[in-house]
């Protein structure tokens, strides 16, 4: 399969953003947390349930927990739960839902076993065991959250159904990925499609638009997991080498897609093909986002959730806030702090972009709010708790 | 535009023109970036909205249910949160607070608040699903892909030159694990297409400033290409636009008809042809790859032999035909070879047989139905060797007037023409005899010898001659004519014709000065070649390709290609005599398109041929399985020695199981106890080539995991990514397993066997066999692991090898 490269030279100029902030949003820390003293991989906020917009999930060492943000800059433990297995290391996290639309954590580590737990009750939910290594990401798929992709050192990435714990399809072989996988996202519209990227230095767009029929079966099969007819799927739909070095985040905005790289920068592109044959056609790199201080792997980005916005963390602590959709790129604010020194690995943002979080490798949670509003502005995202004590 | 306003310096002019022009290019750009940036974020907009409005379904579905609010702890323990961690009542402006202090202070409060909540049941146990230590059982590389046969390695997975990073996760540190000169290579380009944008730089600018050198060097300077080059760029531009399209679309019709005509069953069969393999009977085959050869080289008849005993295949057959009918049709082909005299070597040639045929018809059915010289040489030839020198030394001095005299009488012919055409012939021939005589195989030449037999046997209708007593002869023949006698051969144009023919057959290298020649020939003949042969008349082009593949399958066999692939349109006589045709067309140099093919065509076999004695390799059959088809080693007739690549053929192998193993690593453990010399499995992977598998060795060396097995001087086996359960048997010095190179159906394999008795359950082992310099420290000998130890592995790779 031939892979998609970027077109260079007059004519295929890319757009760089300016590292001149805007101080369109001005920032503020309201809060510190430490988690424990494990790094923080992983922080994610609840997008799929409105209930829940201002709830997120940490993954600490053998701990996952689950906060909520308070309207005053404050955060309170919900849940916390830990692994059994102490060298467990969990490095990602992400939030999905029963049929029923309960809400679930589906968190995977070092072990390369998918934990899935119930929020509602608790408890476990499922053990999804087939990664023959660490997991690096796992996401939900927006659309159908009961299903989730899991990419792994393995080089494979997974298609689970967490309802009923079986893995349906398998992403790997003839032309998978050559190394380790770092991240995948789901298409946001398109329920078939998906993007990968990893060590390897390439991002991978998969279809699993000929295989839907073994999602369908998925949900109604009642036999064990293990009999599942699990398929191979070794032909992408496409590979694009937009990056010279490791891939260690991708998002898809609309058709196109962001994608990081450990070379100070995010990009946007987009793939041109001609119809119907996607191994001729190249890759049309539209924009270039510059993050200073990013140059080690394991630092990915995040987006509101209208994807109007993306936080990335750097290596010395700092937070560099994109406006993604404008042309060119915007770069609202820098945030920093003589007292956040680690790197940051992961940034959560809130609904609206507001409340933005840090976890850093020293095991801590930095909490920073936009200083012109009051926290959490929106009024779907807070529901006044009446209980409180 | 911005325009300079010096015009006396053409070329800072020019430099600005492609300035203004450049800027322009590049906020279009911008502009068309932030267009399509546009239009995304309209377009994502409704989706955004949708998963809003799914996430907002998704509350009021769970709160419908009445229990909901019991059930769900989330949101229980949302709504009345139980601790609110605040760790820090931090704001931007006490940045200098201590910062030691509150991360102490915020540690303690959490654990705090972890212990003292636990009551609650914030925290919750997952419970364990591994005993320690099995957490890695899932091994790094268990998920790989499982193939049961080996798999040739595809294009796109080479490494080679590719920059290779290894992550140590002992130290974290990444290394590059490349050469420097790989990726000097890469960067190697071949001649870049002109951009739009350039073209658009190229098109205004000469617009702009006219067309002239200084324009052009500018331009050149700027884009970095040669100003004969722009200049050449702007001369299509410019003719793409006007008018060229028109003119050239009927042009194109016209040659896509010409090459569906040309390609009927190359198109028809594509797919079989390509895609298709014959020696595992799938398509898309992994382990063969697209595009082989129709047969086997061994399967493979000699070049334009046919193989034949002489009996008729049926009443269509030539050998039935060629008595009677071949007189007819050579009578009804005669006035139209003496009314216009040939030009084409082919048709002098087959004049002169139809003149032979006169003669003969007119009632000599003896040997001296040729022409008198051709006779005597032939007769002196068909007598024994001693007379063939007798008559040949003769036979120079008074065959010359003979042929003369006899070409004149039976008239229409240029004498001329026939000399020359007949030098020439004999030059190549002299060449031919050259290379021929450098050939040390006599059964070779024999071989080719063949058809020439065979057609001088038709011409003179000699069917008589018993096949053996007429291959005796010819061996006879050449072998005379090799040593000295020649020049026998200039009066007997259609002896030498034939030659020729067999010159052009085996002699393929000689194919460049054989077209110099023909090119001559049709220059100093006359322009009008008649084509129109009634042969190629009634040929359509499909059964034109069908004889092709014919002769690639069969030889020059035209009772099996009527028989196998032109039934029901070809008569057997109708290819034996398109055959002929063909090849002595095609020996005149008047190459259609069939011609030129059938010359590939027996260029290639001609290759294939030279090639067979090399060869190292002989195909085993499915039908004569039995032997050992291990390379130089005797036969070991042990107990439980059979066909052992029959095992290997039919997948009869034992099961195999994986588990930890009690040396390091994964395992292969054997279910069933097996006796001596079983076979066990077959060690299966991708195959790759001595280079590629250098290179992937020095990623496999730092994870010192080895899956690289020799298998012979072209491939490489590598079972990292691919392969079966055997690639987890381990390395021992004391094994009880032994790996052999076997060759099955014609390719070489690995088969596991086993080295003693082994009952159920014990793990497999086998002495990898590596090249003492290569090995890693685990795999030495123990004797001389002391003194070796500390050599790090100088060249290549640790490569297993078998027995």
């Amino acid at each position: 399969m031939a892979k998609l490269v970027p077109l260079e030279g007059l004519g295929h100029e890319v757009v760089v953003g300016s590292l001149t902030p805007s101080r369109e949003r001005e920032y503020k820390i309201t809060n510190m947390h430490t988690e424990g003293k494990h790094p923080v991989y992983a922080i994610v906020f609840n997008f799929l349930d409105v209930r829940y917009y201002d709830v997120f999930a940490t993954a600490c060492g053998p701990r996952i927990s689950t906060y909520r943000c308070l309207m005053d800059g404050k955060l309170a433990l919900l849940q916390g739960y830990i692994d059994d297995n102490s060298d467990e290391s969990f490095f990602t996290v992400s939030w999905a839902c029963d049929v029923d639309g309960k809400p679930l954590l589906v968190a995977a580590g070092s072990t390369g076993i998918i934990r899935v737990i119930n929020c509602t009750s608790e408890k476990i939910h499922k053990s999804l065991i087939g990664h023959g290594g660490s997991v690096n990401e796992i996401k939900s798929q927006p659309l159908k959250p009961s299903l989730i992709i899991s990419a792994s050192k393995d080089e494979s990435i997974r298609l689970w159904n967490v309802q009923t714990g079986i893995c349906i399809l398998i992403f790997a072989g003839v032309v998978g990925h050559r190394h380790e996988v770092l991240s995948v996202d789901f298409h946001s519209s398109d329920i078939y499609r998906f993007a990968s990227c990893g060590m390897d230095n390439t991002v991978k767009i998969w279809s699993i638009k000929e295989f839907w029929p073994y999602v369908e079966k998925s949900y109604s099969w009642t036999d064990a997991t293990s009999k599942f007819p699990t398929k191979f799927v070794q032909f992408p739909v496409l590979i694009a080498e937009v990056h010279s070095n490791y891939v260690d985040c991708t998002k898809w905005i609309g058709d196109f897609i962001l994608s990081k790289s450990v070379e100070n920068e995010i990009l946007m592109w987009e793939p041109i093909t001609k119809e119907e044959n996607s191994n001729e056609g190249h890759i049309d790199v539209l924009q270039k986002y510059p993050v200073p201080g990013c140059n080690i792997w394991f630092i990915k980005f995040s987006c509101d959730f209208h994807l109007n916005q993306l936080a990335i963390g750097n290596r010395e602590g700092k937070i560099y806030l994109w406006e993604i959709q404008a042309s060119p790129p915007v770069l609202i604010a820098r945030l920093s702090n003589p007292q956040v020194k680690s790197a940051i690995r992961q940034t959560a943002m809130s609904f609206d972009g507001s409340t933005i979080l840090a976890c850093t490798e020293d095991g801590n949670i930095w909490r920073w709010d936009e200083v012109d509003q009051p926290a959490i502005p929106n009024k779907l995202a807070i529901v006044p708790s009446k209980k409180q004590k | 535009m911005v325009l300079c306003e010096e015009g006396n310096n053409e070329s800072s002019y020019v430099v600005c023109v492609i300035e203004s022009l450049k800027k322009k290019i590049t906020s279009d750009r911008f502009g068309y970036i932030k267009k399509r940036i546009e239009e995304n974020s309209i377009k994502l907009s409704p989706i955004t909205q949708q998963s809003y409005n799914l996430s907002k379904n998704r509350q009021t579905t769970s709160t419908s249910s009445s229990t909901d609010l019991v059930s769900n702890l989330l949101t229980k323990r949302r709504d009345d949160v139980l601790c609110a961690v605040d760790s820090r009542e931090a704001s931007p402006d006490d940045d200098e607070s201590d910062n030691s202090q509150d991360e102490g202070s915020s540690t303690v409060i959490v654990g705090g608040n972890l212990s003292s909540k636990n009551s609650d049941g914030v925290t919750n146990f997952l419970p364990c699903m591994w005993s320690d230590g099995m957490t890695g059982l899932f091994g790094l590389y268990a998920l790989r892909i499982f193939n049961i046969s080996n798999q040739r390695m595809q294009e796109d997975q080479s490494v080679l030159g590719r920059r290779r990073i290894y992550y140590d996760t002992n130290c974290g540190e990444a290394l590059i694990c490349s050469d420097s000169e790989d990726e000097a290579v890469e960067d190697e380009e071949e001649k870049k297409e002109f951009k739009d944008s350039e073209d658009r730089i190229i098109r205004m600018t000469i617009q702009e400033c006219g067309m002239s050198d200084a324009v052009l060097d500018t331009l050149a300077r700027d884009i970095e290409r040669a100003p004969a080059d722009i200049k050449a760029r702007y001369e299509i531009l410019q003719g793409e636009k006007p008018e060229g399209s028109s003119k050239k679309v009927p042009e194109l019709t016209v040659k896509m008809e010409d090459m569906y005509g040309d390609k009927d069953l190359d198109a028809a069969l594509d797919s079989f042809d390509n895609l298709f393999c014959r020696r595992c009977l799938v398509f898309d085959c992994k382990l063969h790859g697209c595009s082989q050869d129709l047969v086997f080289p061994t399967e493979k008849q000699p070049a334009l032999s046919s193989s034949d005993d002489g009996t008729p295949c049926g009443i269509h057959c030539y050998k039935l035909a060629s008595k009677p009918d071949a007189i007819m049709a050579i009578d009804s082909h005669l006035p139209v070879d003496v009314e216009e005299p040939t030009h084409s070597l082919d048709n002098a040639r087959n004049q002169i047989g139809s003149n032979k045929k006169k003669l003969g018809s007119s009632g000599q059915k003896t040997k001296s139905q040729q022409s008198e010289s051709s006779s005597t040489a032939r007769a002196s030839s068909e007598s024994s060797e001693s007379e063939v020198q007798l008559i040949s030394n003769k036979s120079p001095q008074h065959s010359p007037g003979l042929s003369k005299h006899k070409i004149g009488t039976k008239g229409g012919i240029k004498k001329s023409t026939n000399r020359r055409i007949a030098e020439r012939i004999l030059m190549s021939v002299k060449k031919g005899q050259r290379e021929m005589a450098s050939s040390d195989s006599n059964s070779i030449v024999n071989g080719c010898l063949w058809p020439r037999d065979m057609k001088l046997r038709s011409d003179t209708r000699n069917v008589i001659k018993d096949s053996v007593a007429s291959s005796q002869y010819n061996t006879q023949s050449t072998r005379s004519s090799r040593k000295k006698d020649v020049l026998q051969m200039e009066n007997n144009s259609s002896f030498a014709d034939a030659q020729s023919d067999s010159m052009e057959d085996t002699n393929n290298e000689h194919s460049a000065t054989d077209g110099c020649d023909s090119l001559r020939k049709e220059e100093c003949v006359d322009e009008n070649i008649c084509k129109q042969d009634p042969h190629s008349r009634s040929w359509k082009v499909i059964e034109q390709g069908l004889l092709l593949k014919g002769l690639e399958i069969f030889g020059r066999n035209s009772c099996l290609i009527a028989r196998n692939l032109l039934g029901g349109m070809k008569t057997c006589t109708d290819v034996f005599q398109y055959m002929n045709y063909i090849e002595n067309s095609s020996a005149s140099g008047a190459l259609s398109g069939v011609d030129s093919l059938v010359k590939g065509y027996i260029k290639v076999s001609q290759n294939v041929q030279e090639s067979l004695p090399r060869l190292p390799l002989r195909k085993e059959s499915v039908s004569q399985p039995c032997g050992d088809g291990t390379l130089g080693v005797p036969n070991q007739r042990g107990d439980n020695y059979e066909c052992r690549n029959m095992k290997l053929l039919l997948k009869q192998q034992q099961r195999v199981l994986l588990g930890r193993s009690d040396v390091s690593g994964w395992g292969a453990f054997l279910k069933n106890s097996v006796g001596k010399h079983e076979y066990l499995g077959e060690y299966t992977g991708e195959l790759i080539s001595h280079k590629e598998a250098d290179k992937r060795g020095k990623i496999y060396d730092r994870e010192n995991s080895s899956f690289l097995f020799n298998l012979n001087n072209e491939y490489v086996l590598d079972a990292y990514r691919m392969g079966d359960k055997l690639k987890f048997a381990n390395h021992s010095p004391d094994p009880n397993c032994y790996a052999k190179v076997i060759m099955v159906a014609g390719d070489h394999r690995v088969g596991i066997f086993a080295k003693e008795r082994i009952s159920a359950g014990e793990e497999l082992f086998y002495d990898y066999r590596y090249e003492a310099d290569r090995a890693p420290a685990w795999a030495r000998k123990p004797e001389g692991s002391g003194a070796k130890d500390d050599a790090q592995p100088s060249t290549g790779r640790a490569k297993k090898l078998a027995h």
